[in-house]
């Protein structure tokens, strides 16, 4: 009996704990949907998800499928082959609504099969230069000129000697080709952005009369930096968050592009790879069309989260 | 520009120079660390163990690895790459003959990039919330999340393959009829120029926009503005003069990072146009084991990222008198 006050006496607590969290977060939730943008990235982004999460779904085939024979193995007539890439074809002779490749699959099938390769490649490479890029960039310009800010900027001014791809290309090469390895390099190259850009915000902000005066009232470096510099800087780095996730993702296909993807996932990027080295790319605007509409898609629905949420953290009048 | 000390000046070119040792000793890790050898590349079936080891011996892979180092780094002090085993020649002829190839594509879009980015970027940021920000602004985010490579097959399809209008190989024109003068040369390298300057810039001066919008709204809030505007200056003006030179801070920070960025479209974009500079030789000779060629392009565009480094620092400086360098102050 006593242990079931507690209990609940513990339940309305937390609840009062958490209120106000949550009121601010649904005013911030409310202000988010003002935003036609961010409302528009969100949409694209459920899609992507759900092609992600339930791709029987949504693909009219499975990978195996081939143009006329189904899921049978066997061969193409001549003619039949000569059809292929195939153009848009609904039920007659095969049900591809997107056409096929150059050896029948279906392009819509791919299309949603290779979802999940890109969100995961957004996300895991965005949140990793994030957590370096932001707080370093946060040290150096609070402690601006000193020998902390010069070690980070050497490091970041080495780093960004070595040109971007190429220096990709290198440690794919050495590491092996695979999804994780393009991660880890996109998130080791560009958390400088990030840095640098936050940097110089905070070597702004620190010179503001703010904080100076708490200074001043005897606030601690770790205080100023987290209560006034911060707050200011977070929607530069939810902008740069976003902006990673879909700078990797357009790094990833560029990689595709010259023939270092992983070649045994299926990725839009890929696809582009093999249209070009199959020597399609003016014969089946059906074929690459789709896999670009698709990088472009999400690659913006990242951008458009993400500059929405900087309206949110950052709310300023319209003039 | 007096405000930044002689002290300064020479504290950040002896600070770049270190960069340099340091970029070219992680240059020559990474690079011996890839698996293969460029030797192998050049291994022929007639080839006995005697005259791969002779190879050896030539390339200078017998040293112990601490020799092969400081050959290397005494050696790139001095101006000499060595030579390149797949083009056989020496390594400074490839690398200089494409360095203004590349300078004069990337020169050009990096021009390009920012005097439409912050432009662009300081109308959004000063009307910002307003329908015509909101347009526009999403859609530069749309372009800025093409993939270039894609974006410049559209537009060979398009503008080559369809209207015949621009060339979309190479810089110049091969085996042209015409006589070589400077005029025709000119427009000849203007006409095969374009849609690789296109496919580039049509995105990447987005990048210069992303950073010009916020930074010009957040000084619309500050006093000089407002006292600006409580003077009666005309609208145009404390928009040009006041905030927008407060507001170019972050772009110029940002230089450097547009620059990295055109250098990753570089290598893509020379690729699609057969175009012949750096980036392509880069990414030939990594992927042929060229140890040379590679080190010494890497080396090139090393040192042009760090001399634009030290300019954006300068340039940075000058504009926020509220940053002061060197301890003069």
């Amino acid at each position: 009996m006593s242990t079931e006050t507690e209990k609940s006496s513990q339940i309305d607590s937390l609840k009062e704990r958490w209120r106000p969290r949550i009121e601010r977060f649904r005013r911030g939730w409310d202000r988010f949907t003002e935003e036609k943008m961010g409302v528009l990235g969100i949409v694209i982004m459920v899609v992507f998800i759900l092609w992600a999460l339930f791709p029987d779904f949504f693909a009219p085939h499975s990978l195996e499928w081939r143009a006329y024979l189904g899921t049978e193995p066997g061969r193409l007539t001549a003619e039949q082959a000569e059809s292929l890439p195939h153009p848009p074809a609904f039920g007659d002779p095969f049900w591809a609504p997107f056409g096929t490749n150059y050896v029948g699959q279906g392009i819509l099938t791919l299309i949603v099969r290779a979802a999940d390769d890109a969100l995961y490649i957004g996300f895991a490479a965005g949140l990793l230069s994030s957590l370096v890029g932001v707080p370093l960039g946060l040290i150096s310009g609070f402690y601006g000129n000193t020998w902390i800010d010069e070690t980070i900027q050497r490091i970041v001014d080495v780093m960004y000697g070595l040109p971007f791809l190429p220096f990709l290309i290198v440690l794919v090469a050495i590491r092996g080709i695979t999804t994780t390895n393009i991660i880890l390099g996109i998130a080791v190259t560009s958390w400088l952005n990030n840095c640098i850009v936050i940097r110089g915000e905070t070597l702004s902000l620190k010179e503001r009369s703010y904080v100076e005066s708490a200074k001043v009232a005897g606030a601690s470096d770790t205080r100023i930096v987290f209560r006034h510099i911060m707050p200011n800087v977070l929607p530069l780095a939810f902008v740069f968050l976003a902006q990673d996730a879909a700078t990797a993702i357009i790094a990833q296909a560029s990689l595709a592009y010259l023939g270092l993807a992983d070649f045994t996932a299926n990725s839009w990027g890929l696809m582009l790879q093999n249209i070009k080295s199959n020597g399609y790319v003016f014969d089946a605007w059906w074929w690459l069309i789709p896999p670009g509409i698709c990088i472009m898609l999400i690659a913006a629905a990242f951008y458009f989260i993400g500059f929405s949420m900087e309206d949110v953290t950052n709310p300023q009048g319209d003039n | 520009m007096t405000r930044i000390s002689a002290r300064y000046l020479g504290k950040r070119l002896v600070v770049s120079y270190l960069t340099l040792l340091v970029i070219m000793s992680l240059l020559f890790v990474l690079i011996r660390s890839m698996p293969g050898s460029f030797i192998a590349s050049m291994i022929t079936p007639e080839l006995d163990q005697a005259d791969i080891e002779q190879l050896r011996e030539t390339w200078g892979l017998n040293e112990p690895i601490w020799r092969q180092y400081i050959d290397f780094m005494i050696n790139y002090q001095t101006g000499d790459f060595g030579r390149s085993p797949t083009y056989k020649a020496p390594v400074w002829e490839v690398i200089i003959s494409r360095f203004p190839r590349t300078l004069v594509l990337f020169g050009a879009a990096f021009i390009a990039q920012f005097i439409v980015g912050p432009l662009v970027g300081m109308y959004l940021g000063w009307w910002r919330g307003t329908r015509k920000d909101k347009t526009i602004f999403t859609s530069s985010l749309a372009v800025y999340s093409m993939p270039a490579f894609w974006l410049a097959w559209l537009f060979i399809w398009l503008f080559n393959y369809e209207l015949g209008w621009f060339p979309s190989t190479y810089m110049f024109t091969k085996f042209a009829e015409f006589d070589w003068t400077v005029v025709t040369i000119i427009t000849d390298v203007l006409k095969h120029i374009t849609l690789p300057l296109i496919s580039i810039a049509f995105v990447s001066w987005v990048g210069a926009m992303l950073v010009m919008r916020p930074a010009m709204n957040n000084v619309t809030g500050e006093d000089y503005v407002f006292l600006a505007q409580a003077k009666g200056l005309s609208e145009r003006t404390v928009m040009i003069k006041h905030a927008a030179r407060n507001a170019l801070i972050p772009v110029a920070t940002q230089a450097i990072v547009g620059l990295a960025f055109l250098l990753n479209g570089s290598v893509i974009i020379e690729n699609v146009f057969s175009w012949p500079g750096l980036g392509q030789v880069l990414v030939t000779s990594v992927l042929s084991r060229d140890y040379p060629v590679s080190q010494a392009a890497f080396f090139m565009l090393a040192i042009l990222i760090v001399v634009m480094r030290l300019l954006t620092d300068i340039v940075y400086t000058y504009l926020d008198p509220r940053i002061k360098f060197g301890g003069d102050s």
